[in-house]
């Protein structure tokens, strides 16, 4: 368990790293910082200085280096649009997101999770026609277009609902709707095929024949063992808390890390943008290595396979 | 032909074909008909996509008072829906062919490295599989673009890496049982090149498997870069995609519904038509499902 542990986190440290990595080399590539943060028309003595002062003349692994340590002690840059540190204008956005991400989540689960096994369970009935063809639907639908129907429709044509803005929880009622029945949508195919993997296994069949009542079969055989895979999912999901809602942020006007994101890069302030950047792929990288740890709870064959795997 | 065919295949009560459901039938219609409208874009549009009616803006769709001249009415500029719906259709179907190939190859020609090769490259591969499956596809897609700015070609070869490391997953693992099997061994031991082995011999044999992750991945890439477009990082004007027409006709939801409601049904259309083509070959095709 020790040695799956720590080659669990050693993989997190690594992917955090290409991550930093990737900022770096993609800010490098992307052109000449002097050139971006001076004025075109600027003496070329003002740019050779400013070199000089954030060390572009050093060699590249230098840079490298400086980057991370940097990086590592929390300084993310300043915002090129308001001058304030990007990592307090990311954070204080960070509420507003959970705001809608979070209640979004409970749909997702609440929904998907008892549909997806509730039409495995009634394989090739109407309803499982019914529940796989609206997941195909609520799938294939992008959540902006969810999202402007939604709008066209509650706040239009019925005027029931608020159409953007962030003012008080009537706001927050379309982007969750928008944001969870995509998910929930997702979830349900895929606890649906991992009931239905499940449920054709020997031993559900052996408890079965051995007298053992369905509902406890498939409460205390099908279940546990559908839900390893379809942990992976929840995890992704938890990891896409935080920016997990751009484009439904933009859809509504709210005021969240995602709607950040889309100016931010619209504007081209790369220190914002590298910021969200990372702090995404922490949350993602924390979430799947919860999910890793509960994978060896839940299953305790992964802990000694995964680990000898791992070399 | 067909005389000789038919009793045998009514004697030979097992390959029973199973008739296609007419959600699919729907969905190979739909899209076939896009790529005519892909295709012939530029005969069947009625206008120039960019040609301005100025006594006609905001006109409606016919049936809702419209005239006959502009069939799905027109935007804010007086500019035909129904012509820029043609366009953005094949503009759409292109940019997603593309990526989905260039994911494809990208991915397939990778995992194929880790299968031959085994040793670092392997764990460089997999190091990348775990890294871009990591990260929100959306995320990476976006610091992109704001690092480098835009263009049509960058963003094509941009949505080509989402989904690279499944191709590259699947090549692996598939070659790696390839060589396991006689044949990958056989022609190797009769002098092939590595490049003859992937290409003529292993690739064909698991190309049913790769063709129906591109069918999974077209939609989600015609999905993210409507999405994009919808943003305003995508496309850029004055070029159109089902994206950015959304994107311009939410600013007249109220005034004029149409400009919006045209595009994003055939967005719904084709990814919904692409998907249940895709499931009903992953379920006909894919061997690893039973």
């Amino acid at each position: 368990m020790l040695r799956f542990l720590t080659f669990r986190l050693l993989r997190a440290v690594i992917t955090i790293v290409m991550v930093v990595t990737f900022a770096f080399v993609v800010l490098r590539l992307s052109g000449d910082p002097a050139l971006l943060i001076m004025s075109v028309d600027a003496p070329p003595e003002a740019i050779a200085a400013f070199r000089a002062a954030w060390g572009l003349d050093d060699p590249l692994w230098i840079q490298y280096v400086r980057y991370f340590n940097a990086i590592f002690h929390g300084d993310l840059g300043r915002s090129m649009r308001d001058g304030r540190d990007a990592i307090v204008l990311v954070t204080e956005r960070i509420p507003a997101t959970l705001a809608l991400t979070l209640p979004a989540l409970a749909i997702k689960l609440g929904f998907g999770i008892p549909a997806g096994v509730y039409a495995a369970l009634h394989r090739n009935t109407w309803v499982d026609r019914l529940v796989m063809m609206l997941a195909v639907a609520g799938f294939t639908i992008p959540s902006f277009v969810l999202g402007l129907l939604l709008v066209l429709v509650f706040a239009v044509q019925l005027g029931w609902l608020p159409s953007g803005g962030q003012d008080s929880w009537r706001h927050a009622i379309l982007p969750v709707i928008t944001l969870g029945v995509g998910g929930a949508a997702v979830l349900a195919r895929f606890t649906r095929s991992a009931m239905l993997e499940v449920l054709g296994q020997p031993y559900i069949r052996s408890a079965s024949a051995k007298g053992v009542p369905w509902a406890a079969v498939v409460r205390n055989h099908a279940l546990p063992n559908a839900a390893i895979p379809t942990v992976t999912i929840i995890g992704f999901m938890v990891g896409s808390l935080i920016a997990g809602a751009v484009v439904v942020e933009s859809v509504f006007s709210w005021p969240g890390v995602g709607r950040l994101l889309v100016v931010a890069v619209a504007n081209r302030d790369l220190a914002v943008v590298q910021c969200i950047l990372l702090l995404v792929a922490m949350t993602m990288v924390v979430a799947n290595l919860i999910v890793d740890l509960l994978y060896g709870a839940l299953d305790p064959r992964l802990r000694a396979t995964r680990a000898a795997g791992a070399h | 032909m067909s005389d000789i065919a038919l009793p045998a295949v009514e004697s030979r009560p097992k390959p029973r074909r199973l008739p296609v459901p007419p959600l699919v039938v729907f969905g190979i219609t739909w899209l076939s008909l896009m790529l005519a409208i892909a295709l012939s874009a530029d005969l069947i549009s009625p206008f120039a996509y960019t040609a301005l009616d100025l006594r006609n803006r905001l006109a409606p769709p016919i049936g809702f008072g419209g005239p006959w001249l502009h069939m799905l009415g027109t935007d804010e500029l007086g500019r035909d829906v129904l012509s820029r719906l043609i366009v953005s259709i094949r503009l759409s179907l292109l940019i997603a062919f593309g990526a989905t190939l260039i994911g494809a190859f990208v991915g397939t020609s990778l995992g194929f490295l880790a299968a031959h090769f085994r040793g670092w490259v392997e764990h460089i591969v997999l190091a990348l599989v775990d890294f871009s499956a990591s990260l929100p596809f959306l995320i990476l897609a976006l610091s992109v673009l704001a690092f480098f700015g835009n263009s049509l070609s960058l963003f094509v070869v941009l949505l080509g890496f989402h989904a690279w490391e499944r191709y590259a997953r699947i090549a692996r693992g598939l070659a790696i049982s390839a060589g396991a099997q006689g044949y990958a061994a056989a022609v190797r031991q009769l002098g092939a090149s590595p490049w003859r082995i992937y290409g003529r011999h292993v690739l064909p044999n698991i190309a049913s498997t790769l063709i129906v992750s591109m069918t999974l991945a077209f939609p989600e890439i015609i999905l993210l870069e409507s999405g994009l477009s919808f943003l305003g990082l995508g496309v850029q004007p004055p070029s159109t995609s089902l994206g950015n027409m959304v994107g311009y006709g939410r600013e007249y939801l109220t005034r004029a519904p149409w400009i919006l409601l045209a595009p994003a049904f055939t967005i719904v259309l084709t990814t919904f038509a692409v998907s249940l083509i895709g499931d009903w070959l992953r379920d006909r095709l894919d061997p690893t499902l039973r």
